[in-house]
């Protein structure tokens, strides 16, 4: 039987990070790759609410507490190349307990609107 | 801090166990798009923190659209037993025991093999009344188990000792000429509570363990008894004292009350599958109409926390009324 081990990383308090969830899908502008683009602005109101800016549109989401919170894993070992002994295992890097979810439509900003007189 | 292991073998569903809990394994999809983003701040942080109100360059760690979802299940413990019993102990004298360490399993061996958590582990252990010999983890062979019931029943009887007060230390000498001290303490501990008075050790005798485990021992040597001819055989199988009834049975033996004569028959809960799906189809392919009452004791190990019975029978069974009784069927044909 294959026994995976999940061990928490590091003898400090594990990393927070925040999920950001989005509808639909993120695609690179021109012929690129996402690693190393930029994806876009994050702003917050007065009140608090998240205003992504993604190229020419603008999201309005809402900050969430999540029920469960997610545990990010990274995989350590058990490459194909090694004997079946070294087991892959995983250690937690981060915790996530807040999200941000947009799932608003995006509007276009448009800044020159010519008017008819 | 403890960690966590995803346990199972190619063909198994895996789980995730921490020390104490299993969990099944599922994985998430969703049409949204999850960005991981380390550093991200959320306008709580930021009010906290006025000097910082410059541009943050954060960097996105990574996306995904799936993800591990865990849901707390019953511990798979089926496979411990098997496991046991692919070499339970005959005892001292039985010639096989001396060599084969092959179906012989350790506690390590036990937690690579079985999809559970440490103590759902060895909680189980106890519960099907396992010990260690020499490091090894093993089921009594249930003749052998039998055996040295009787040689404590027996002494109880003769000595004329109350069933709530047999002294261990009397047992071991009495018994030890004939088998292993470890043998007679162990099958005081899985037939009866042990406490200590003024210094001594004494066991309460479980009255229902053993008069169960007597209705074991006729019931497997038939298919089917007159039911009638086997409560009379079995009250005299019993140690002075003690009496039978027949609920002392759930799980054990299953009645017929609608032939003629009225018949009971051997069919242990532990024999059937563990797979919810699986049990009820066996149960409806051993009977067909089932009360709530009878199916009671062949089901109720299925009930996740928290879970009822009658939960469990709205979702596999259907019902419907026959002479006044409610009864379940199969919601599927049955080949």
């Amino acid at each position: 039987m294959v026994q995976i081990i999940i061990s928490s990383g590091g003898a400090g308090g594990l990393a927070q990070w925040v999920l950001l969830e989005l509808q639909g899908e993120v695609e690179p502008r021109q012929s690129g790759r996402l690693a190393g683009s930029l994806l876009g602005d994050l702003h917050y109101t007065r009140e608090g609410v998240p205003v992504l800016i993604v190229g020419h549109h603008i999201l309005y989401g809402r900050v969430v507490q999540l029920e469960k919170p997610f545990a990010v894993l990274v995989k350590r070992g058990g490459g194909e190349a090694e004997p079946a002994e070294l087991h892959a295992h995983y250690t937690v890097t981060a915790l996530i307990k807040t999200k941000l979810l947009f799932k608003t439509r995006p509007k276009p900003i448009i800044t020159n609107v010519p008017k008819k007189v | 801090m403890g960690h966590l292991v995803i346990r199972g073998e190619k063909d198994e569903q895996a789980v995730l166990c921490s020390k104490d809990k299993t969990y099944d394994m599922k994985i998430a999809d969703t049409s949204n798009m999850l960005l991981f983003i380390p550093g991200c701040k959320t306008p709580e942080q930021l009010n906290a923190d006025q000097a910082s109100c410059n541009i943050i360059h954060s960097q996105i760690a990574g996306f995904s659209n799936n993800y591990w979802e865990l849901r707390r299940c019953r511990p798979k413990l089926k496979k411990l037993r098997k496991l046991l019993m692919e070499d339970p102990y005959e005892g001292p004298d039985s010639q096989n025991d001396q060599t084969l360490t092959i179906s012989k399993y350790t506690t390590e061996d036990l937690l690579s093999l079985i999809q559970a958590s440490e103590e759902e582990i060895m909680h189980q252990l106890q519960v099907i009344d396992a010990c260690k010999i020499g490091g090894y983890w093993r089921i009594l062979e249930f003749d052998y188990e039998m055996k040295l019931l009787n040689h404590v029943t027996q002494l109880i009887d003769s000595e004329s000792w109350s069933l709530s007060k047999v002294p261990l230390r009397t047992c071991l000498e009495e018994l030890g000429s004939l088998e292993p001290t470890e043998m007679i303490e162990h099958i005081l501990l899985s037939y009866g509570r042990k406490y200590i008075d003024d210094g001594e050790v004494y066991f309460e005798m479980h009255e229902d363990k053993i008069c169960r485990a007597i209705a074991q021992m006729l019931l497997q040597n038939a298919v089917k008894f007159n039911l009638s001819e086997f409560q009379e055989v079995w009250q005299q199988s019993v140690p002075e004292g003690m009496t039978t009834r027949l609920d002392q049975l759930k799980g054990l033996a299953l009645l017929d009350r609608t032939s003629r004569p009225e018949t009971i028959s051997l069919l242990k809960v532990e024999d059937l599958p563990e797979d919810n799906q699986e049990r009820f189809n066996s149960l409806f392919s051993i009977r067909e109409k089932w009360t709530e009452e009878d199916i009671t004791p062949y089901i109720q190990d299925l009930c996740a926390e928290k879970q009822t019975v009658g939960v469990l029978l709205t979702k596999y069974a259907r019902s419907s009324m026959q002479n006044g009784v409610k009864v379940y069927n199969s919601r599927r044909p049955i080949s």
